[in-house]
Order: structure tokens, then sequence, then C-alpha cells
């Protein structure tokens, strides 16, 4: 259980269930997803044969910036036979119709491709900015191929370009997404709410710094900041210092940019940074507390031990002790 | 154990051993007062206040020993190097004192300046063996440094599993 799921469990379940049940059924059901997500399939009107699906993101509106909508209809387009965009029930950002009776003739792979689709529909949702991202930085790594990229105005350029913002849980954590021509920066900002979670994050990101150096050369560079933006993002963050705050930043490399599976990957994998390592922190807490709950126990015996004999061991009192020829000893002081 | 670690512990034992020596001693001022001397406002009663004692292993870690005719405080500065260990020590010490009912000679809060602190008072050296409370004390402060390095340590190697098997996909 080292890793998040990317998918949504509960989705794809109901998904599942609605398309391998013989008859129809009444389905009004609503659940959560991480960062304020909430998705909703209820059936449309009275046609049980039609499941409408939506799903609230947070940043919505950013996304909408980056081209949310065009990605998500291009994504769920193959499915367009039995899976229609509709106009969006109110209080959600997006929502599907899908069409039973037409699923259900389709083949099990087909159905299967949709329900793995579908539960990935919150990954999808945030994906849209970083495909736009990578695309810049594929347009841009054509553009520089043959320029001196160390030259004044090609610096002056690249820094002026422009920085995708996804306030993913509200003003106060965000994603920046920068791509330039040989690399995209992606950085968190997040907030730690005690003082402990602070602590242990410290711990934890000072390990993502050294992990690339010790052993996963491979793996993105990560740089921490505590408190001060990185410099990338000065222009675009509305800073107003906080103390919990840190600036995680990762250097996304060409070879992790290449197209088809590998970048694909990576935008799943990046886009749970924060949920992955809050998620870890909660499991390092819970495991001292259990810790210390024996180590407590441990304590307790110790110090039983320093009632007279009627106790045993775990303090308990040990009442039938007898003598040889029958006699019981005497409790208590004489 | 280590070098410095002996010496220090076995001056908390022997200065425990002939602090703790109570006698049952009803209080001066109110009339059919029992109470712990040490705990209350001594101005007026003096005499039942014995010297408090530290000893000190270095400046992070000391021990203070305040004894009276009827009860005697311990308190006990444990070693916090760095930040995580104070907060481990915090969570610890706030876990402890949480269960203090269940400790009998554990208060609920500490002295001044200090991590943790012991109240022993007559009622519980005449329940308990003298000789055990010490050993207890004892144990507790050898232990207690040896969970919260381990604690770090554990927090430090968890944290290298996370961090490689989260960087580990993206190739």
């Amino acid at each position: 259980m080292l890793q998040i799921e990317q998918n949504n469990l509960l989705l794809e379940k109901t998904i599942t269930e609605l398309i391998n049940s013989e008859d129809l059924k009444t389905v009004e059901r609503l659940f959560t997803d991480f960062d304020f997500t909430t998705y909703h399939v209820s059936n449309l009107s009275d046609e049980k044969s039609l499941i409408l699906v939506s799903i609230y993101v947070k940043c919505w509106n950013d996304l909408v910036k980056y081209g949310v909508e065009s990605y998500l209809d291009s994504k769920y387009s193959k499915f367009s036979k039995f899976l229609t965009k509709t106009s969006q029930e109110s209080g959600y950002d997006y929502s599907f119709n899908l069409d039973l009776s037409i699923l259900k003739q389709e083949s099990i792979e087909v159905q299967d491709e949709l329900i793995s689709e579908l539960s990935n529909l919150k990954r999808n949702c945030i994906a849209a900015p970083f495909e736009q991202a990578f695309k810049r930085y594929d347009e841009l790594a054509q553009a520089y191929a043959n320029v001196d990229v160390y030259s004044e105005e090609v610096k002056q350029e690249l820094s002026n370009e422009s920085v995708l913002t996804i306030n993913y849980r509200g003003m106060d954590e965000s994603i920046y997404i920068k791509p330039s021509f040989d690399r995209v920066t992606v950085i968190f900002s997040t907030i730690f709410k005690d003082e402990t979670d602070k602590i242990f994050g410290k711990v934890f990101l000072q390990e993502f710094v050294d992990a690339r150096r010790r052993s996963v050369q491979t793996a993105p560079q990560v740089l921490y900041s505590h408190n001060e933006p990185p410099l990338d993002i000065k222009s675009s963050v509305n800073h107003h210092p906080n103390e919990n705050q840190g600036f995680v930043t990762f250097v996304l490399f060409p070879r992790h940019l290449t197209k088809g599976d590998r970048r694909d990957n990576c935008i799943s994998h990046i886009q749970f940074f924060r949920n992955y390592f809050h998620y870890h922190i909660k499991c390092a807490k819970a495991y001292m507390h259990s810790r210390m709950r024996f180590r407590v126990k441990e304590f307790l015996r110790v110090l039983n031990r320093a009632k007279p004999e009627n106790l045993d061991e775990d303090g308990k009192v040990i009442e039938n002790r007898k003598t040889a020829s029958g006699r019981r000893f005497e409790i208590g002081r004489a | 154990m280590s070098q410095s670690l002996k010496p220090y512990l076995t001056a908390v034992r022997s200065s425990l051993t002939a602090a703790i020596c109570l006698e049952d001693f009803s209080s001066q001022l109110v009339e059919r007062h029992n109470r712990p001397e040490i705990e209350v406002d001594n101005t007026h009663t003096p005499e039942l206040i014995l010297n408090p004692m530290a000893i000190a292993r270095n400046e992070n870690e000391k021990v203070l020993i305040e004894p009276s005719i009827n009860s005697v405080r311990v308190s006990i500065k444990i070693k916090q190097a760095d930040e995580i260990e104070q907060i481990l020590v915090h969570q610890f010490t706030r876990f402890l004192t949480s269960r203090a009912e269940n400790f009998f000679i554990l208060r609920r809060v500490p002295i001044k300046g200090y991590d943790i602190s012991f109240l022993v008072t007559n009622f519980h050296t005449e329940q308990m063996l003298k000789d055990k409370l010490v050993d207890f004390i004892i144990e507790f402060m050898e232990e207690v440094d040896k969970e919260i390095s381990e604690m770090k340590l554990f927090l430090n190697a968890r944290a290298r599993v996370i961090a490689e098997a989260y960087l580990t996909p993206f190739d």
C-alpha cells in the first residue's frame, strides 16, 4: 500500500455493478475523492438505462482556462456510442450520459476500458493543464532545437513563458507548471495544518531531495523551499507569507516527457504527489501513536512491579496464592 | 550503555533512594489536611522542605529532585537534539501525562523547564516498594531516550523508502 490508487474505486465498482446486473436498477450515489472532488451517479429522469455521471472539481475554473473540456472530449470520444457529454448537472462541473442498453451489448474489453477510463475521471481532469504544458514543451523544444539557448534574448524569452496555475485546493495550495525547451517545472505549494505535520514533512521532503542523489538517478530533480516561493513562479504567486507553507519543485526532464505511456504515467503520478505525501505523513504519525501505546503499556508493567506481590506482571490481582499447607497469604499491611 | 550514561543513572538512583524517605505528615496550617508539602506554598513552613538536588548529564539532560517531609518531586528533562526529537518528546510526554491516573506517581503537568515530572508521596511508598519505584524511574529514563532515538531513526528510514517509492515509477 505504498502507492495511492489513481482511479476512484467506488466509481469503478458502481459502474461495474450497473453493467453486470441482470435487470436495471435505480441508482443514486454520491461519493468523494481527493481534493474536494465529488462524483454523483444517478438515473437520468425515469429512464433506468440512462445513467448520469457528474463530477465536481474544486479547481474547475482554472482547468477550463487550460482546455479541460476539449481534452475530456477527446479522451472519451472513442466511447461516443454510449457515453455522451450532456449539459452539466447543477452543482457539478462536467456530466456524462451513459446509455447502459447499448453498453451492455458491447464486448467485455470495451466495457472494461470504459470502466477504467471513467474511474480515472478526476485524473483526466487534472491532466489537462499538464498535457497543455507538455505540448508547449514540445513546441519550445522544436523551436529552440538549433538556437543558442544561452544567449540573453532567449533566456529572457524563456523566463517570460507563462506559468499554468491550478488552485486545486482553494487559494492556499496550488500547482504551478512552467514549460521550457528542455524541461517542465512543476511546483506544488502545500500547507501543513499542524506543527507535527510540518516537521515530519520537512524530514520527508529532505529525503525526496536526497533520493535522487542516492539511488534513483533517473528520477526528476526535487527541490524544496520553505515559506519562500521559487524564482520561476514568484510573479504568478500571490504570496502572503505563511509559516506553514512549503514549495516543492519537480523538474521533469525530456526522458520523463517521452510521448506515449511514459508521459501519461508521469502525469498521473505527479498530480498525486500531495495526496501521497500527506497520506504518508499521517501513516507515520499513526505508527508513532501505536508505538507509544505499546511503550506506555511496558512502563505500566514496570511500575506495577513496585506493587507488593499480590499483583502479577500485568497488574492483575492474583487471588488464590496459597502456601504448601494451604494457608492463604495475608494481603495488605500487617 | 554509553560511558557517561551509567554514572549519571547511578547518581540519580542513589539520590532518589536517599530522597524517598517519607513519612505521613498532616498539614501544619490547615486542620485535618494532609497534602504533599512539596506542592504547596511553603513560605510559612520552610522547615518541611529539604534542599533540592539537580543532577545534570549535560545542559539538555538533567534531573531535579525536590524532597520534602512527605513527598518528593522528580522532574526529568529529556534529551532533545533537534526539531524532530523535540516533537517526538512532546508527543510522547503528552501521551503519558494524559494517562497519568494509571501511573499513580506521574504528575499531569511538568515543572517549568522540564519535560516530565513525578510526584511520589508517602501514600505511594506505603503501597509500593520503594526500590521498585526507583527502578521504575531509572528504567523510564533509559527507555525514553532509546524510544525517542528509535522513533527518529524509523521516521528517517520511512521517509527514505517513501521518497524512493515515489520517484522510481517516473522512469
